[in-house]
């Protein structure tokens, strides 16, 4: 009961810093240009949502080591992730670029 | 946060007629050129893989059957998959974007890099590059 308690507080808290980058920092949306971002390794943190095709997830997950860049699976499906983005379509994953006012790669990274 | 696609990276070649060949780059253009206008890279792969050999082989069966054949090619990164592995072969000198405007420097590049990458297989380093992609 505890456990499930402290993941909806860290879940609330993930969906806050993510408004907040939406609002302040700068990001991108989708697969295309997520991989794009860890091309050119303008990416600081990818964001995957749950029912992400798993070929796909660990193509990203992997692109994403090569980068050591930090890799956070979203506890909800794209639907969430895009709602999360304050978005009305839905999101499989992103890149934050600029992480603006929020303090999201500070404190997600170790996160898998 | 770290750039991947950087000369001597292993890559697999993801589209084209060399779709599932493995490369490595030589040069990359990550802001692009005038004619390319996107991250693009200078690859020199592998056309056909070298067999098998196995022990019971004479010197002429071996020399048969570690040929390599090679290409060179430019390359969107968006048609490669990179992979963790390096390989350290100076491709440099031989392999050039002004190689592949007409077909008899390009014959020649090639031929360089099969000499170079044939070489390197004798040696039984870099073993996972020379062995296909099974898919």
């Amino acid at each position: 009961m505890v456990a499930a308690k402290k993941t909806k507080k860290t879940h609330e808290s993930i969906n806050n810093r993510l408004a907040l980058v939406m609002k302040s920092g700068k990001y991108t949306l989708g697969y295309k240009t997520v991989l794009k971002s860890l091309r050119n390794s303008k990416g600081k943190l990818i964001i995957i949502a749950n029912n992400c095709p798993p070929l796909r997830k660990s193509e990203i997950e992997y692109y994403a080591m090569l980068c050591k860049v930090g890799v956070h699976h979203y506890n909800g499906n794209n639907v969430d992730l895009g709602t999360a983005c304050g978005k009305y379509f839905r999101v499989c994953c992103l890149s934050i670029i600029e992480p603006g006012d929020s303090d999201i790669i500070k404190s997600m990274p170790g996160d898998h | 946060m770290v750039k991947f696609l950087k000369p001597n990276k292993a890559v697999i070649v993801l589209q084209g007629r060399y779709a599932g060949r493995k490369a490595v780059i030589v040069k990359s253009f990550d802001e692009g050129t005038r004619d390319r206008p996107y991250g693009h890279c200078l690859v020199a792969g592998i056309k056909k893989y070298p067999s098998k050999v196995i022990r019971k082989d004479s010197a002429k069966k071996t020399a048969k059957k570690s040929r390599v054949k090679c290409f060179v090619k430019l390359v969107n990164y968006q048609h490669l998959m990179p992979t963790r592995y390096t390989l350290d072969v100076d491709l440099k000198d031989a392999v050039s974007v002004d190689a592949l405007q007409t077909k008899d420097k390009k014959v020649a590049a090639c031929k360089a890099t099969k000499q170079r990458l044939e070489e390197r297989f004798k040696t039984g380093k870099n073993r996972w590059f020379f062995t296909k992609l099974r898919f």
